[in-house]
């Protein structure tokens, strides 16, 4: 039973106040399954999820803080992987991150693994933007050919092969698209790819091979375009 | 078929490391030919990869997601505010408008006590005093808030005369003096005009009545209503020597008045008993005792006299003994212009010495309740004086018998 005072202050629900400490352990720890560069360590801070998870409930800009830092390049490499695109990766990137507010708020956020969250999210979020793209095409505005030495050339030569890939994997299915995503994009390994996929592991294997096969197919039809 | 898969996980890893696709094709002659073009298209798919974001696209999203968090704190503030202070907030709204009349009124009402009629809020005072009688549920106690009431009344009226201010009054009181347009309640001269509404004709002095009407300039209170009270209405209580002396006056003036009217009619206005108003201007000079102060007003053996202009010896006090000297104005009002007070009540003056003696008499002893309610051994204290004694048997003969 809550004593006078504290009904006449309870303009918020008691939150218990949430420590950066708490949620970053200052002992750093190798993650090699989280590599923005492949192959390498990536030594980051140990981050603790649960009491992340609790002040994200209370909207402690403490634990948003730390959960962005922990989280938004991932987030962010996986939007732009997909859609080749850094405005609108940044822009979806950081909605994914409202919308993990938002859904703390409602109890509808994650419980335990808040990376598979957020990239499932991101995944949605793309597939709703190329959902939108499809109904309101918008021509892409031509690239103008600089004029320059061979190593621009070369330069633009190897933006023309990306905007191919991009161009071809974007008739690829979700499923595929994202696999690719997750394993060439993010670099993570199989093991990690099934669990965001909530497949086994031979599962994946199978989707990873048809979908760069696919992959193959499109880059092989849009060059013939 | 799972060869294949595997094979293709074994050869991207070993890619992965760093190897080289020929190399890595190796492993597996058989599939080489199939996985070439997939481990091409891999590479491909995997110089894709951008880097991490821009120091400034992480600054950018930052704030807008902290941004967002404000936003949603402060929109869950105010729901849970609105939530919990609806009615917190209506009940402390309700309890301080409560608290705020308490106090303003109780401020009012303390401010109203010491005004008079006429102030913009003495009906607050009067409301007020209504009010006290309603809770009040004793019986006895109701009365005697009646009567401090009806005293306060009188007390208004007093400060009214001093001040001078013309304002309306309603006051209670007993009639003690009748005076031809004069009369005389609870001490208080009233006149009545031709516009005086009289309830229930005639008052006769001994009556009780409300007096509603104007205080004058001259100490006097132009009757509009005067109005007969039933019994047991509660009466302010007047000042314990003046009503006893105004019960001796009444008791003897309503034999004296009657007799000495027609006596009077030769012996001129000066008669003490039943003062009658000369024509105006015409000076006049009498003896007599003051019964009341109001002011500029004297009452000089029960007539009300303005001394506003007058020549004043001696020390102004009610029972002295005093000579005045005026006129009576068009109203009917004396006004003096002179006026000695003497004391120790010496005898009075020579015009009308009947009246002079018997109001020096009384003045001697200083008690007129004892003339009125004693034996004749009273008389005899006073038998030095032989007009006293003709008065006094006058007055008391009905005690002696």
């Amino acid at each position: 039973m809550s004593t006078p005072q504290s009904a006449f202050c309870t303009d918020l629900p008691a939150r218990k106040p949430v420590h950066r400490n708490d949620i970053l352990n200052v002992k750093e720890t190798h993650f090699s399954a989280t590599t923005p560069t492949r192959g390498a360590a990536y030594i980051m801070t140990e981050f603790n999820e649960q009491n992340a998870l609790e002040g994200l409930r209370n909207l402690d800009s403490q634990a948003i803080g730390a959960v962005y830092d922990q989280y938004f390049p991932e987030v962010y490499r996986y939007v732009r992987y997909r859609l080749g695109d850094d405005t609108l990766a940044e822009d979806i990137a950081s909605d994914i991150f409202v919308r993990l507010m938002e859904a703390s708020q409602k109890k509808q956020g994650p419980q335990t693994n808040l990376r598979a969250w957020l990239i499932a999210t991101a995944s949605n979020a793309v597939n709703d933007h190329f959902r939108r793209s499809y109904r309101r095409p918008v021509e892409a505005l031509s690239e103008a050919m600089p004029d320059g030495g061979p190593s621009v050339h070369s330069e633009i030569d190897a933006r023309e092969k990306q905007r191919l890939v991009q161009k071809a994997m974007a008739h690829l299915t979700s499923e595929q698209q994202h696999v690719l995503a997750l394993r060439f994009g993010q670099g993570y390994s199989i093991e990690e790819t099934a669990v965001f996929l909530e497949k086994n592991v031979n599962a994946v294997k199978a989707l990873q091979f048809r979908a760069l096969a696919a992959l193959q197919r499109q880059i092989g039809e849009v060059n013939y375009e | 078929m799972n060869n294949v898969y595997d094979a293709l996980e074994i050869c991207l890893q070993e890619i992965e490391k760093g190897a080289d696709l020929e190399t890595v094709l190796r492993l597996y002659p058989d599939l080489a030919d199939e996985l070439r073009p997939i481990l091409e298209t891999s590479v491909e798919a995997r110089n894709m990869a951008a880097g991490g974001p821009t120091p400034d696209v992480l600054r950018r999203g930052r704030s807008r997601v902290l941004q967002q968090a404000a936003q949603m704190r402060e929109a869950k503030a105010q729901t849970s505010r609105r939530l919990w202070s609806v009615p917190l907030r209506r009940t402390l709204v309700s309890l301080a408008v409560i608290v705020a009349l308490f106090v303003s009124s109780t401020n009012l009402v303390r401010a109203a006590t010491t005004t008079l009629p006429g102030d913009n809020l003495y009906p607050v005072k009067r409301t007020w005093e209504d009010v006290l009688v309603m809770f009040t549920f004793n019986m006895q106690a109701r009365q005697l808030l009646e009567v401090e009431h009806e005293n306060e009344r009188l007390e208004e009226l007093y400060e009214l005369f001093a001040e001078g201010r013309l304002a309306k009054v309603d006051f209670a009181g007993t009639v003690t003096r009748q005076n031809g347009d004069l009369w005389l309640v609870s001490k208080v001269p009233v006149v009545i005009s031709a516009g005086t509404d009289l309830r229930d004709p005639p008052i006769l002095p001994g009556d009780a009545v409300r007096v509603r009407g104007v205080t004058q300039a001259d100490g006097t209170v132009l009757a509009e209503r005067v109005e007969r009270l039933s019994e047991g209405t509660p009466l302010p209580v007047v000042d314990e020597d003046d009503s006893l002396e105004n019960a001796s006056e009444l008791s003897g003036n309503e034999n004296e008045s009657e007799e000495q009217d027609s006596d009077d009619d030769s012996s001129g206005p000066g008669s003490a008993g039943t003062p009658r108003p000369a024509p105006a201007s015409e000076k006049v000079s009498l003896d007599g005792v003051v019964d009341s102060i109001h002011g500029t007003l004297v009452v000089v053996n029960g007539q009300p006299m303005n001394i506003s202009g007058a020549e004043i010896k001696g020390t102004p006090s009610t029972g002295t003994t005093v000579r005045v000297e005026g006129y009576y104005d068009a109203s009917g009002l004396f006004i003096v212009t002179k006026i000695e007070f003497r004391d120790g009540g010496s005898d009075g003056g020579s015009e009308s010495d009947d009246n002079d003696d018997s109001n020096g008499n009384d003045n001697v002893d200083g008690n007129q309740a004892n003339d009125n309610d004693n034996s004749a051994g009273d008389d005899n204290d006073n038998s030095n004086d032989s007009d006293n004694n003709d008065d006094n048997a006058n007055d008391n003969s009905g005690d002696d018998d």
